[in-house]
């Protein structure tokens, strides 16, 4: 699949269709060296979510029950925004996001330009 | 800084209620204070006496009343004598001096030594099966006489005669109470209330033979009967002598220390004797002996301070009060109880309802009452009598008025030091302080942390007027009432459920929408409730709604901590063949899987495995997967049974898989276990399982509400069957009657508890008709469940999309 580029600082890739992903069901992206999890909300909004767990025992994401903008995480049941990865009260911490566009049917996932899919800490 | 050696040294000698409860309260005052010894006749570490009733009648196990265990005393360096008995105190020298030869020093002696049942001084009465009921061993006696004697007789209709007679009654034996005078427990009740609780009891099945005086015990070696003073007769095979009891003071008379009917006391339990104190009953105090806990933890509060050089009030005397524990005879009695001249009277008698409420007053305070049939008060009388208070028109309302009047909230009158839980010797204080460290907000809370209504449950109100009262604004009571089943909505399990029957509500989305839920979508605490619930309810019209599933059930794999997961084989019954094991061993490699367990539930655990894997694995496999991680029955358990075993007596493998495969794949409200096993030697643990069947000579016996998890409990007995289709419809009706009643995430211990287990028994052993119903109810559930993997593996879109990876490359092409 191709990259496009972008005017801003990521570069998007396709990752797929709008239907290969199920309501409230997460499904794993691999995206070069990137694992993440990609969630669809009741109104079909796409959301991409490094598939980590931000709790203290570890673990993916990607299974947790999806309620609204909200995720459950299946390993602890902290609460995270899909939107900002903000965990939510009354707990803390954060999970990383990535852009998503989707135009069409094309769902597209961004990664920081100029890196090759890997971040700088 | 204090040396171990410097610490002084207390001798205890008893290992009953009173002394280690005055212990307990000085580890927790000044826990380096003393360096303890403790001696006790009995060959128990320390229990709780009161719960020497259930134990008779079965409902409880040894085990289950032991208040301290072995670790207790090794945990607080107690150095503890079993089995021993101490017959001297030399109190110039200062040293106890025990049966075995043991001598032992002490700074400060506490003699508990309680009582002794007394045993009418009439001729035979020491012949064979004439016992009296105080301790384990006399309980062990009369479990003993009641397999093999059928006619049994107790003297004594008081308190401890009565639990002793209606004990021998469920064990099945034919029980007549004797008593001296023609009203039983006419120290506790007045001529109504007496005639009112025979009445309930002879309902029962209890016979009684009233205004007899024993003369002689009747029989050679053996007791046969019983010969009154007016010449009759009665036959009995074994006798319990419950005729009162007498302080154990043969010890400290005999040691020169001053007695009259128990050992002498002042108000801070200090007898003649220098450093020599006595709590409990075997003492006496401004002339009265006590015969009940809750004086005698009054008293070791006093004598814990005192020896730890903590300022505290003396001990001035209790108003003692007495309840029945006898299950569906509510009886109450404090304080002034007789109509007597000064005192006027509120009375209700209710013949057809069978109530009988009775509260005394002098000079318009509370002194005293009785309540029969009808307890809820009890408890709030109690108090008010302890604090003499005036009688109000909301106090009058509440005893005898049909609505219940608010009578405001009495616990801010309680001193820090009243015991409030009497079975189980807690005080407001030690509630209060729980519920402030550790921020507690439900009686249930406090059940846990401080044992307060964990008995009898008779100080409940109490306990949550306390609660109420330390957490003033912040106490909900609706929802201490009924909690929520989440934070969405403030609607109650049994609130959801009746509303989705009725309104005929058929996915989670319209009970939300009807319901009004805060959170439209729900979270994961009500999505997957609701989906089980609609599912109980609807087991034909309800689709299972995946994206509401926990992600165990929804893989049908157990996920681990790193993301992979584990899957475990279905080997009903535990029994598996060598092609089958040949089979899953080539999987494992051929998977790569990083572990092979054998599991809890006589399983192999494949761990480690991908994802994306498991429905290869499946297929490969061509087993279905073991529900190692579903709220359904995950395995039954079973020993080898008559099939193999030289012990078995029932074929406990047959009936494991024929179980297993009936069952297997049905949601529950949560995990469920079975165990059978073919014979008493219970190889296969049915005690810790919700439903444990053990094998018999000619019957099977069922045990429900065991659980090993994170608060273990033991199963108790339900019933005996004799017939496998006996076996197999009770198992079915257990099932769905938790199915139906069951909160979700709720497990039979938990579910039991709340329901009891006389009330399951009503419905699903003696309702022979609700019985059947439930049964006729499971098949339909049964006849709806689909065996998931084919679904998966015939779904190709659905595989894809809930197992299998994008993966996209980041590399220009
Ligand atoms: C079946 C039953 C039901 C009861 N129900 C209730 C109830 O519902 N409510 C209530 O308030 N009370 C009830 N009671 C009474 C309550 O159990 C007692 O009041 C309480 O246990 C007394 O405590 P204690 O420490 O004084 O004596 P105990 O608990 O009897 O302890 C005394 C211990 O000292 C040991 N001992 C005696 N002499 C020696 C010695 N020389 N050396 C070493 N050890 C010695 C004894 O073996 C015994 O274990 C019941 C009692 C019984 C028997
Ligand atoms: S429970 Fe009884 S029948 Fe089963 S294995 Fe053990 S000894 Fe044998």
């Amino acid at each position: 699949m191709e990259p496009i580029l972008n005017k801003d600082e990521y570069t998007f890739y396709l990752i797929g269709n709008v239907d290969d992903f199920t309501e409230r069901l997460g499904r794993v992206v691999r995206l070069g060296k990137e694992e993440i999890a990609v969630f669809k909300t009741t109104d079909e909004q796409i959301y991409a979510l490094e598939n980590k767990s931000p709790g203290p025992r570890g673990g993916t994401i990607a299974e947790g029950i999806i309620s609204g903008e909200v995720l459950f995480d299946p390993i602890c049941d902290w609460k995270i925004s899909l939107k900002d990865g903000q965990v939510l009260d009354p707990d803390t911490g954060q999970v990383r996001t990535y852009p998503v566009h989707v135009h069409g049917n094309e769902v597209r996932v961004g990664l920081v330009k100029n890196e090759g899919g890997r971040f700088h800490e | 800084m204090v040396k171990v050696q410097e610490r002084r040294h207390l001798v205890l000698i008893g290992n009953g209620m009173a002394g280690i409860n005055t212990v307990e309260q000085i580890l927790k005052l000044a826990p380096s204070t003393y360096r303890i010894t403790v001696f006790g006749s009995e060959p128990y570490p320390n229990y709780n006496r009161i719960q020497l009733s259930y134990v008779l009648e079965k409902s409880k196990a040894v085990e289950d009343i032991i208040l301290n265990d072995w670790n207790w005393y090794l945990e607080n360096e107690i150095e503890l004598y079993t089995g021993t008995t101490v017959t001297h105190i030399d109190t110039e020298q200062k040293i106890v001096k025990a049966d075995n030869g043991i001598e032992v020093p002490y700074d400060a002696l506490i003699i508990a030594t309680g009582s002794n049942p007394f045993l009418l001084p009439v001729p035979g009465a020491d012949k064979e099966g004439i016992v009296g009921f105080r301790d384990i061993a006399d309980c062990q006696n009369m479990l003993h006489a009641a397999d093999q004697y059928k006619k049994a007789a107790v003297i004594g209709g008081g308190l401890l005669g009565l639990e002793a007679a209606k004990g021998l009654l469920k064990l099945g034996m034919d029980v007549t109470v004797v008593h001296l005078f023609e009203e039983i427990m006419e120290r506790q009740l007045d001529h109504t209330a007496s005639l009112m609780l025979q009445a309930e009891l002879e309902s029962q099945g209890l016979k009684f033979a009233t205004g007899k005086q024993t003369e002689e015990f009747l029989g050679d070696e053996r007791v046969s009967g019983i010969r009154f003073s007016d010449g009759t007769t009665l036959d009995a095979e074994f006798v319990v002598m419950a005729v009162g009891i007498r302080p154990n003071i043969l010890l400290a008379k005999e040691s020169g220390i001053a007695v009259n009917r128990g050992i002498l006391v002042d108000d801070y339990m200090r007898t003649s004797a220098p450093d020599v104190y006595a709590v409990g009953e075997c003492n006496e105090h401004r002339g009265t002996t006590y015969g009940l806990v809750a004086p005698l933890f009054e008293q070791g509060a006093v004598l814990a301070k005192y020896l730890c050089g903590v300022e505290t009030k003396p001990y001035e005397g209790s108003v003692v009060s007495t309840q029945l524990k006898i299950s569906g005879v509510d009886v109450f009695s404090a304080g002034e109880f007789m109509d007597a001249e000064g005192l006027s009277v509120v009375r209700m008698h209710d013949d057809w309802l069978r109530i009988y409420k009775k509260v005394l007053l002098r000079g318009g305070r509370i002194v005293g009452g009785v309540l029969i049939g009808d307890g809820k008060e009890s408890s709030r009388l109690q108090q008010w009598i302890r604090t003499g208070t005036v009688m109000t028109e909301a106090i009058h309302n509440a005893i005898v008025g049909q609505s219940a009047v608010e009578t405001g909230n009495t616990a801010a009158e309680l001193a820090d030091e009243e015991i409030v839980c009497g079975c189980n010797g807690v005080t407001k204080k030690h509630i209060v302080d729980a519920i402030n460290e550790k921020g507690l907000t439900t009686v249930e809370e406090i059940k846990v942390a401080t044992s307060a209504s964990r008995s009898c449950g008779g100080c409940r109100p109490v306990v949550e007027q306390i609660l109420q009262y330390v957490l003033g604004d912040k106490y909900d009571s609706a929802a201490a009432k009924q909690e929520a089943i989440c934070s969405c909505t403030t609607l109650s399990r049994d609130e959801v459920v009746t509303a989705i029957k009725e309104k005929g509500l058929i996915t989670s989305k319209e009970v939300r929408y009807a319901l009004e839920w805060d959170n439209p979508e729900g979270c994961s605490k009500c999505r997957p409730a609701l989906n089980y619930y609609l599912g109980m309810i609807w087991p034909a019209e309800h689709v299972d709604e995946k994206d509401s599933r926990f992600v165990n059930e929804r893989m049908h794999a157990n996920i681990q901590k790193d993301g992979t997961f584990g899957v475990v084989p279905r080997m009903y019954g535990g029994v598996t063949t060598p092609d089958d094991l040949r089979l899953i061993a080539d999987i494992a490699v051929k998977y790569n899987v990083k572990l092979v367990k054998v599991t809890g539930g006589q399983r192999l655990d494949l761990l480690g495995v991908k994802k994306e894997d498991l429905p290869k694995i499946w297929k490969d496999l061509g087993m279905p997967s073991g529900y190692a991680y579903a709220k359904a029955l995950r395995t039954v358990k079973t020993c080898v049974g008559s099939q193999f075993c030289r012990f078995g007596t029932k074929d406990s493998m047959g009936m494991g898989i024929l179980l297993e495969k009936k069952f297997e794949r049905l949601d529950m409200p949560a995990k469920f276990k079975l165990a059978v096993n073919g014979c008493p030697r219970n190889c296969a643990e049915s005690s810790t399982k919700d439903i444990g069947i053990v094998g018999n000579e000619g019957a099977w016996e069922i045990y429900v509400g065991g659980n090993g998890g994170i608060k273990a409990r033991l199963a108790e007995l339900l019933c005996k069957v004799r017939t496998d289709e006996e076996l197999l419809e009770i198992v079915s009706a257990f099932m769905q009657y938790y199915r139906e009643t069951g909160k979700y995430l709720e497990r039979t211990s938990d579910w039991i508890e709340r329901m009891g287990l006389e009330s399951v028994t009503e419905a699903i052993v003696n309702d022979l008709d609700n019985r059947r119903a439930l049964a006729e109810r499971m098949e339909v559930a049964l006849a709806q469940v689909k065996e998931p993997w084919s679904e998966i593996l015939n779904n190709s879109n659905l595989r894809e999309r809930m197992f299998e990876e994008i993966s996209v490359s980041t590399k220009q092409d």
